[in-house]
């Protein structure tokens, strides 16, 4: 029971963990404000009772797949979302200002539903185990564990962006971002297959390879969506969210930087 | 801004935390496995035992059991003779040696043992989530410290850095109290040695930069001492020339005019670095502001009367501890001041008011005062208002007013600048604390 708890935990935990750790060291680098952020877990906390006290109705809505239909959603948002995010950090990098309301209206939601999706997953998961004879100690012992472990990775990850430049911060947050939104598009995938809404299939079984369960295959998740046995759909949802984000990324990097090469051409120039 | 001690604990935090709870999981695991063998080593042990138990003494009624546990004992000839009273008919088992089965309900660890000697074969089963719960309370039981122990770990890392950096925080301190222009050396006691290039470089650029001040105040002190002689030597070679050559007389005047003023200047540089707080050597003796105020109005009154200007002193006697000297300068220049920017006919006043927490000394005038602008600029050195076209016509050098500045520090007065009365003019009020009123030498 233990180690059951601890996986759940990790599993739900991690994602949304990440999330914050990159969003916020980039904020911090990029000098951007972080006053949304108590709103943000406001928000999150509130939206994982409020869906996880509501599981049984969401889940009969749409003929039984609404809790299919509601986590991809969820996803959807998120990934445009991070692409949104992206795009004004770019922006930010290049011509500093302060961030605007959009902004960080759009911060608070993305970190506020990452949370509400994982967040509900782990009430559920309690409500319905706390009861139970074997629960108890093991069952909050390993919950405290999996959100220790969560909250390490997110502390020490979002110590060790802070230590780059911001250059590379942004670079490598860009990187982990473009592959945590395909990671969410492949899980809204998932969720659309389980509501036989796309065709189902397996392309491979990297289990023997890197176990899904274990914790190298739940940080693998994470960060980019590690799936030990994809469907085709999910493959192809995966491949095309990220090549998007990529390319609205470098394209808006060009952007920028096309726009300083006359600038910096005119200060020698002067 | 971030926080050197909120990222020490944070981070520290997290490190051992990740490493307790990964151990934690590894322990659990590998405690979870011997657990396992251990209860397999007790499912064996009974069963060699009831292999061994003689046939004939034993009744065909089911034996009582705990639910928990149960077993079968098949004959030679496979027949089941006798068994625990939850124990199924069939084999339980159908593979030789530990397996796990399913049967009333619930999953089972099952041993099937065959003794050679008799032919008998043993069937023990035990539940395997009461024997999994069993083993896993005891070694939560270790587990458990692990996860409390943590805010504790958290408090003491806290209080740990916070010790640690305290050399720190007592470096801030020092700094953030020391006075605009204190720049003696700064010493902690038991400097860690991580500090220690901070202060010392520190402490060089402080000596540095005092060296460069005292050099400074040397050289215009060391300048005008030195042109002093010079200009008494021109003075006098002034008045020959007027002697020698009477029709250049209107020439000789305007040089005297420019010398007497390069004079004025040499003797305010002077006495700007004389009464430089540091190192002016005050001689501290009871004395009446008005008495002094008055002394210094009748040895000027000349001017004062040529200019038609009105002055008076009020108020009272305004006793302090304070330099003599010091204090007679700082007048002359307020009276001084007045006497220059306020116009023909117009009246200057000295009042002196004690109050309880203050002797308060106002030189006021009804000329034209000065805008808020020049206000918070007419402290500084070599300032002067209006600079040579101030409608007034005088000529200064701009130092009055900072000598007046370093004498209120001297005697820790406080100086502050209003409009005179009635809103016209201009006032200077200088209020000295209480510690001179009663005689307390500073």
């Amino acid at each position: 029971m233990l180690l059951t708890s601890v996986i759940i935990i990790i599993r739900e935990v991690l994602e949304a963990a990440f999330l914050i750790s990159i969003i916020l060291s980039l904020c911090v680098q990029l000098n951007l404000t972080r006053h949304w952020f108590k709103w943000s877990l406001a928000g999150g906390v509130a939206g994982s009772i409020a869906l996880g006290s509501q599981f049984g109705w969401v889940s009969n809505l749409f003929g039984g797949i609404g809790q299919e239909l509601v986590d991809a959603g969820l996803q959807v948002f998120i990934y445009l979302c991070l692409l949104y995010i992206c795009f004004k950090f770019i922006d930010h990098y290049f011509k500093p200002s302060g961030s605007n309301a959009t902004f960080r209206a759009i911060l608070t939601a993305v970190i506020a539903c990452a949370m509400t999706r994982e967040g509900s997953e782990i009430y559920i998961y309690l409500l319905a185990f706390q009861d139970l004879p074997e629960g108890g100690l093991s069952l909050y012992g390993g919950s405290i564990i999996g959100f220790g472990i969560g909250f390490s990775c997110c502390a020490l990850f979002y110590y060790w962006i802070l230590s780059f430049s911001v250059s590379r911060s942004l670079l490598l947050g860009c990187v982990l971002l473009t592959t945590m939104a395909s990671g969410m598009m492949l899980q809204a995938a998932k969720m659309l297959i389980q509501a036989d809404l796309l065709p189902d299939g397996q392309l491979w079984d990297s289990n023997g390879l890197l176990a899904e369960q274990s914790l190298a295959g739940q940080l693998l998740y994470a960060l980019v969506g590690y799936e030990a046995t994809p469907a085709p759909a999910q493959l192809m949802i995966y491949m095309v969210s990220g090549l998007t984000m990529a390319g609205v990324i470098i394209a808006r990097h060009q952007y920028w930087r096309h726009r300083q090469l006359p600038e910096e051409a005119n200060q020698y120039g002067n | 801004m971030s926080s050197l001690r909120r990222f020490l604990l944070v981070s520290i935090l997290s490190v051992l935390m990740l490493v307790n709870f990964i151990a934690a999981l590894h322990g659990y695991k590998s405690s979870m496995a011997e657990a396992e063998n251990l209860f397999d080593q007790k499912l064996t042990a009974m069963a060699l035992q009831l292999s061994s138990v003689p046939l004939r003494s034993q009744s065909n009624s089911p034996a009582p059991d705990d639910e928990h546990m149960v077993f079968q004992l098949f004959n030679a000839d496979g027949k089941l003779v006798w068994r625990s009273v939850h124990a199924p008919d069939q084999y339980i088992a159908a593979n030789e040696g530990l397996s796990e089965n399913n049967f009333n309900d619930y999953r089972w660890r099952t041993l099937s043992y065959f003794n050679f000697v008799n032919g008998h074969r043993i069937m023990i089963a035990e539940r395997m989530d009461l024997r999994y719960r069993l083993a896993e309370r005891v070694i939560l039981e270790s587990i458990v410290p692990v996860v409390v122990v943590l805010p504790v770990a958290a408090l003491l890392i806290w209080l740990i850095v916070g010790h640690g950096l305290k050399s720190l925080a007592l470096l801030a301190g020092i700094l953030r109290r020391k006075a605009a222009d204190d720049l003696s050396a700064v010493n902690i006691d038991n400097t860690p040695i991580e500090l220690m290039p901070v202060i010392t470089s520190m402490n060089s650029l402080l000596r540095r930069l005092d060296d460069s001040f005292e050099r400074e105040r040397r050289f215009s002190a060391d300048a005008a001492h030195e042109l002093r002689t010079p200009i008494s030597a021109i003075k006098m070679h002034l008045h020959n020339l007027h002697e020698e050559y009477p029709e250049h007389n209107s020439s000789l005047n305007s040089l005297e005019r420019d010398v007497d003023r390069l004079a004025h200047l040499v003797e305010q540089m002077l006495l700007l670095h004389r009464t430089t707080p540091d190192h002016y050597p005050a001689k501290f003796e009871s004395l009446s502001l008005a008495a002094l105020a008055g002394e210094i109005i009748a040895a000027n009154y000349a001017d004062f009367s040529e200019k038609e200007q009105t002055i008076e002193v009020r108020g009272d006697e305004g006793r302090i501890n304070g330099d003599r000297f010091a204090l007679r300068i700082m007048l002359q220049n307020l009276l001084n001041n007045a006497y220059k920017y306020t116009q023909r006919g117009g009246f200057i006043k000295v009042i002196i008011d004690t109050g309880p927490d203050s002797v308060r000394l106002t030189v006021s005038d009804n000329g034209p005062g000065i805008s808020a602008e020049v206000k918070s600029r007419v402290f500084e050195r070599f300032y002067r208002v209006g600079g040579d076209r101030h409608a007034s016509g005088s000529s200064g050098c701009g130092l009055g007013l900072s000598i007046v500045e370093h004498i209120a520090e001297l005697h820790r007065a406080t100086i502050s600048m209003s409009e005179g009365e009635g809103g016209i003019g201009l006032a200077f009020k200088v209020a000295f604390p209480p510690s001179l009123i009663f005689g307390e030498l500073p």
